[in-house]
């Protein structure tokens, strides 16, 4: 096995990598950039801890491996927050206090802005269809549904605010 | 996890070059959400992947004579947002119900194909569909009915030299005499899991039909996890060929699938329940594509 540099762009900053073909972005992601927002719970695709955004879209990173990232965007929980500014969908989790371990927090954040990015008024159907993969052991889906509703108003405003500037 | 070298060909050509020497330590790596895992767990254990990623001649849909062509690294999440495939309900639901968003992301259509689990979520429909596989070596390419290509669980006529490059469905044109919206054919999916959401399948059937005023024309019904792989209920389909659509039928038909299929028992469903379940869904799958027709 050789080891590859790669070129992409991590929470907007440009990176250069050299990992193993059998390396997984998940751990690089936590062993390399220390960036531990994303979890590794079960491997395998079936809880969606480890979710991330790859060019805008949110995938598993478990099942990615880092050497395809060549040439990517990788967004992961430690970009979203833009100048300090909290995303709406953070603010929305923090007022519904949508967490209670916090395990999930992350995948849930992301997943929620990936659909917001897609619909930007979901039913709580499109909700509940688009979180179907990210998994809450702490049984805080009640508050999450909250969180995710609440976030497209805030979403909403913070469109509307960001043209008026 | 396993080591392993990982070849990432720009051009078809390069990747089939990769896997000339028909060596099943080198496999091709699409999505890689089932891949992946099998190496983990130690049930895939190649020296050599091949990533089909960068290949665009894997990617695109196309229409041509009477064809539409669906490049065999076609994600999932496409088939809920390409024109040309949600026109397909049964391929569209069954896409929807597919694993979560995620998932659908990386997942190919050629690699649910390629995986061969008699319970993978896109075979019914692709099967109800009459869908064509292609399949390509260095030398050779071939197109054979979808139908022909599983030979049990994860087992395929596919050799290890060659690569799922396309899935072809047949498009038929239809001139209805009244009106352009209606159309004699329609298809309906669906996926019995034991939750609603990122379930494996305890069954699954998927129908196509074609009306012809208050007969069928032509039906066909494909079933998922009630078999080595998944199937065709050819009898249940002979039933209603040509017949009127009626309780009587249906009823019949439905109980022949139910026959047809050979399910296990296992930690998910009874054999028993399977079979019963089959006859529902067969029933009210049928049911449902046909309301949709005119």
């Amino acid at each position: 096995m050789q080891k590859k540099t790669i070129l992409f762009s991590l929470n907007g900053e440009p990176r250069e990598w050299s990992v193993y073909p059998n390396e997984l972005l998940l751990n690089v992601l936590r062993e390399q950039e220390f960036l531990t927002g994303t979890k590794y719970g079960c491997g395998i695709g079936e809880c969606g801890a480890c979710t991330v955004h790859i060019n805008g879209e949110p995938i598993l990173s478990c099942l990615t491996l880092a050497i395809a990232c060549e040439g990517k965007e990788i967004l992961t929980i430690e970009g979203l927050a833009r100048e300090g500014k909290l995303d709406p969908v953070q603010i929305a989790f923090l007022d519904q206090t949508a967490f209670q371990c916090g395990f999930c927090t992350p995948d849930m954040i992301l997943m929620t802005r990936a659909l917001l990015n897609e619909i930007p008024n979901p039913t709580e159907e499109q909700v509940r269809d688009y979180l179907r993969g990210n998994l809450c052991r702490c049984t805080g889906y009640a508050s999450i549904m909250r969180a995710a509703l609440d976030a497209s108003v805030l979403n909403a405003h913070r469109s509307v605010q960001s043209n008026e500037e | 996890m396993r080591d392993f070298d990982l070849l990432q060909p720009q051009h078809l050509s390069d990747a089939l070059d990769a896997l000339a020497q028909n060596d099943s330590a080198i496999r091709p790596l699409a999505g890689g959400t089932d891949m992946l895992v099998d190496i983990r767990a130690q049930r895939a254990k190649p020296d050599v992947l091949v990533s089909l990623q960068n290949i665009s001649e894997l990617r695109g849909i196309t229409r041509e004579n009477g064809t539409l062509k669906i490049g065999a690294a076609t994600t999932i999440a496409e088939f809920l947002k390409h024109p040309e495939l949600t026109k397909h309900d049964a391929l569209r639901y069954a896409a929807y119900v597919f694993a979560n968003p995620m998932i659908r992301n990386s997942a190919t259509i050629g690699g649910n194909i390629g995986s061969a689990s008699p319970a993978g979520d896109m075979l019914p429909p692709l099967l109800a569909l009459d869908a064509h596989i292609e399949l390509v070596s260095k030398n050779e390419a071939r197109v054979m009915p979808l139908s022909d290509f599983f030979l049990g669980p994860r087992k395929t006529a596919k050799r290890a030299n060659e690569l799922i490059t396309s899935i072809q469905l047949p498009v038929i044109s239809y001139q209805s005499p009244v009106s352009s919206l209606q159309s004699p054919v329609s298809s309906a999916f669906y996926k019995l899991g034991l939750r609603q959401a990122d379930a494996i399948s305890l069954i699954s059937v998927a129908v196509w039909i074609q009306r012809d005023g208050e007969k069928i024309r032509d039906v066909r019904i494909a079933l998922g996890a009630v078999a080595p792989r998944p199937m065709r209920a050819i009898r249940a389909e002979e039933i209603l060929r040509g017949e009127i659509f009626n309780e009587m039928n249906l009823k019949e038909s439905a109980r022949i699938a139910s026959e047809e299929c050979s399910p296990i028992d296992d930690l998910r469903a009874s054999a028993n329940y399977r079979r019963r379940m089959i006859a529902v869904y067969v029933r009210r799958m049928l049911e449902q594509a046909w309301s949709k027709t005119q």
